[in-house]
């Protein structure tokens, strides 16, 4: 991996997001306006823009390079846009927050910020270093590696190399083409950003969320934000406790879709409601962006995982029920509902292939 | 149903230590947390979600729907790592300083005890090289990958998964999916693969039957008959495994 490769791949996976996450800096949430929540946000916008882009391509059988082209565009053209929109309106940036923050804090919270960063290294060298062996990247991993080799998207079996019908039910979750995609632009072997670039980028994002959430959660005990941090890195470190929970996903199959639907989709779609019901409750008006990024965050789970369709509509289900009845505000279940009609229509559009 | 899904959160919680921190961390919220907002999220929709999850209707759905193989992702919709962690920051920043570093360091203690330490687990190797496939996949797949077109080849099972990750010109008579015994794909040439002897009089027949330019043996398994007898000649050896091919095939573009 040379370091222009590797230049393009933090263009891509941080830089991009992050300004394009701009656009989502103002009205979402007062309290979300730093430089972590842009670029989560961003690339949230992102994925859910490739899951428009991609699935009908697919299903049309339109060639890879076509979603490489107008992906690559819409990339260059929302990073104009929110760069413009930026220089509009250039008053305090995200990371100034954070370090004005910074240096206000006791000396104990640095050694326990130290202690948070330091684990969270671990966890990053360690995902270069490890290699987890797991027999589904036959498929996932192989998918990437088939459509940037080959041009085409699920025309051909993974397992074996065969030619076969267009296989609609896995394409309507195309996460492997996205990492194929971000291959094609780094110039670098699918399998090597599936395994190792990619999960060094998900697994700080993960982070990047429970900071977020913690930020929400512990508003005023800005001491105390790292020590959540630090609990979260340990219950990560030891959550192998069974086969299937979260963590053991995010950390040992950061590179397939169902992990970023677990570790980086569900826990967006908490920070959002946790906003939403804050919000709801301090009498805020919600923007229009808000229920924007919302139903991002419900496209991007249909891009992860078939499975993101249908868990992002139950737990915005359930959680607006609660809300509407905590709160006595029935109407709220409406700009929810339509949040959700993405993923309805995935659903059906599963049902309809499978 | 109920069994199945009482079974299914059964094996979710491994020995159960995290999840029965999970359900004080609940009771803890739900006597002490103060703001609405935060009890609806982190306190009423997990239970609601688990009611859900237990409900045989529910499960009944949505087994119908995805399959038996995934219902239990629906427990990732209970946050349960932000809302241990939530709780023992909120018991820490409750605390005097003096008795922080000992609430913190004895509930980290708890964590790690009651967990499983994720770096442990059997699957996990340290990488051989930047492609996280092992080093004799990379070496015979660049030794008998053709530039401008796909080759067959036939890979022993320990190798079948890696094969097509690292390079998807190299096509095969059969992948992971014999790998998986419930699904119950496996077929004679796999089977003459694997046997510690093998007899050429049966693999070779089967392995020109699939179109195979090459196939992949263990050097370390007695092979009985003559390869030039099957046109097979032996194109290399390299980290423990020779390298057969078939020259009734050609490799031309």
């Amino acid at each position: 991996m040379t370091v222009l490769q590797l230049f393009i791949a933090a263009l891509l996976l941080l830089a991009i997001p992050t300004v394009v996450g701009g656009l989502f800096r103002r009205n979402v949430d007062k309290n979300l306006t730093n430089l972590v929540f842009q670029w989560i946000s961003g690339q949230i916008l992102l994925w859910a823009c490739f899951q428009l882009i991609c699935v009908p391509m697919i299903l049309l059988d339109i060639d890879f390079k076509w979603v490489v082209a107008v992906y690559g565009a819409l990339l260059a053209l929302a990073s104009l846009a929110a760069l413009i929109l930026a220089a509009r309106n250039r008053k305090a940036a995200g990371a100034m927050t954070i370090i004005r923050g910074f240096d206000r804090k006791k000396l104990s919270t640095h050694l326990v910020w130290m202690v948070f960063w330091g684990l969270l290294a671990f966890q990053l060298v360690q995902a270069v270093r490890m290699t987890y062996r797991d027999g589904d990247d036959a498929f996932y991993v192989a998918i990437s590696s088939i459509t940037q080799n080959a041009e085409t998207m699920y025309r051909k079996l993974p397992y074996t190399g065969y030619t076969t019908e267009l296989d609609a039910r896995h394409g309507l979750a195309p996460f492997p083409i996205w990492i194929a995609f971000l291959a094609k632009a780094m110039g670098i072997r699918a399998v090597s950003v599936a395994h190792v670039i990619l999960p060094v980028a998900l697994i700080g994002m993960t982070y990047g969320i429970f900071y977020l959430i913690g930020g929400s959660l512990l508003k005023g005990k800005k001491d105390v934000l790292p020590v959540f941090l630090i609990f979260t890195e340990l219950l990560v470190l030891f959550g192998d406790y069974s086969f299937y929970t979260v963590e053991n996903f995010m950390i040992a199959r950061s590179r397939q879709g169902k992990a970023a639907l677990g570790s980086i989709i569900i826990p967006v779609l908490l920070l959002l409601l946790l906003s939403l019901f804050r919000q709801l409750q301090e009498g805020e008006d919600v923007s229009l962006k808000y229920y924007l990024l919302l139903a991002s965050v419900g496209m991007a789970g249909c891009l992860c995982s078939t499975m993101g369709a249908i868990l992002c509509c139950v737990l915005v289900g359930v959680a607006g029920i609660c809300a509407a009845v905590a709160f006595k505000r029935w109407k709220i279940l409406i700009p929810l509902a339509l949040c959700c009609l993405p993923n309805v229509c995935y659903s059906v559009l599963y049902l309809v292939f499978s | 149903m109920w069994n199945v899904v009482t079974t299914l959160f059964r094996e979710y919680m491994g020995a159960g230590l995290i999840m029965i921190f999970y359900l004080v961390s609940l009771i803890y919220l739900w006597m002490r947390e103060k703001r609405k907002f935060v009890r609806i999220l982190f306190v009423y929709v997990p239970v609601v979600l688990l009611l859900l999850f237990f409900n045989p209707l529910f499960a009944k759905i949505l087994y119908g729907l995805l399959g038996d193989e995934i219902y239990y992702r629906m427990l990732w919709l209970l946050p349960v790592t932000v809302t241990v962690a939530y709780t023992a920051a909120s018991i820490y920043g409750s605390l005097s300083d003096r008795n922080r570093a000992t609430f913190a360091l004895a509930a980290a203690a708890a964590i790690a005890v009651s967990g499983s330490f994720i770096y442990n687990n059997q699957y996990f190797q340290k990488a051989e090289n930047i492609y996280h496939v092992p080093d004799s996949v990379v070496h015979i797949c660049d030794a008998i990958a053709v530039p401008g077109r796909e080759i067959q080849a036939a890979f022993p099972l320990e190798m079948v998964q890696f094969v097509r990750q690292y390079d998807p010109t190299i096509c095969m008579p059969y992948g992971r999916e014999v790998t998986v015994d419930r699904w119950n794909k496996w077929s004679e040439l796999p089977d003459e693969m694997e046997k510690e002897t093998i007899d050429l009089s049966r693999l070779a027949p089967l392995a020109k039957e699939e179109g195979c330019h090459f196939v992949i043996i263990p050097e370390d398994k007695t092979i009985v008959g003559n390869p030039a007898e099957y046109h097979w000649e032996v194109f290399g050896r390299m980290d423990g495994y020779v390298i057969f091919r078939d020259t009734d095939y050609s490799l031309l573009l």
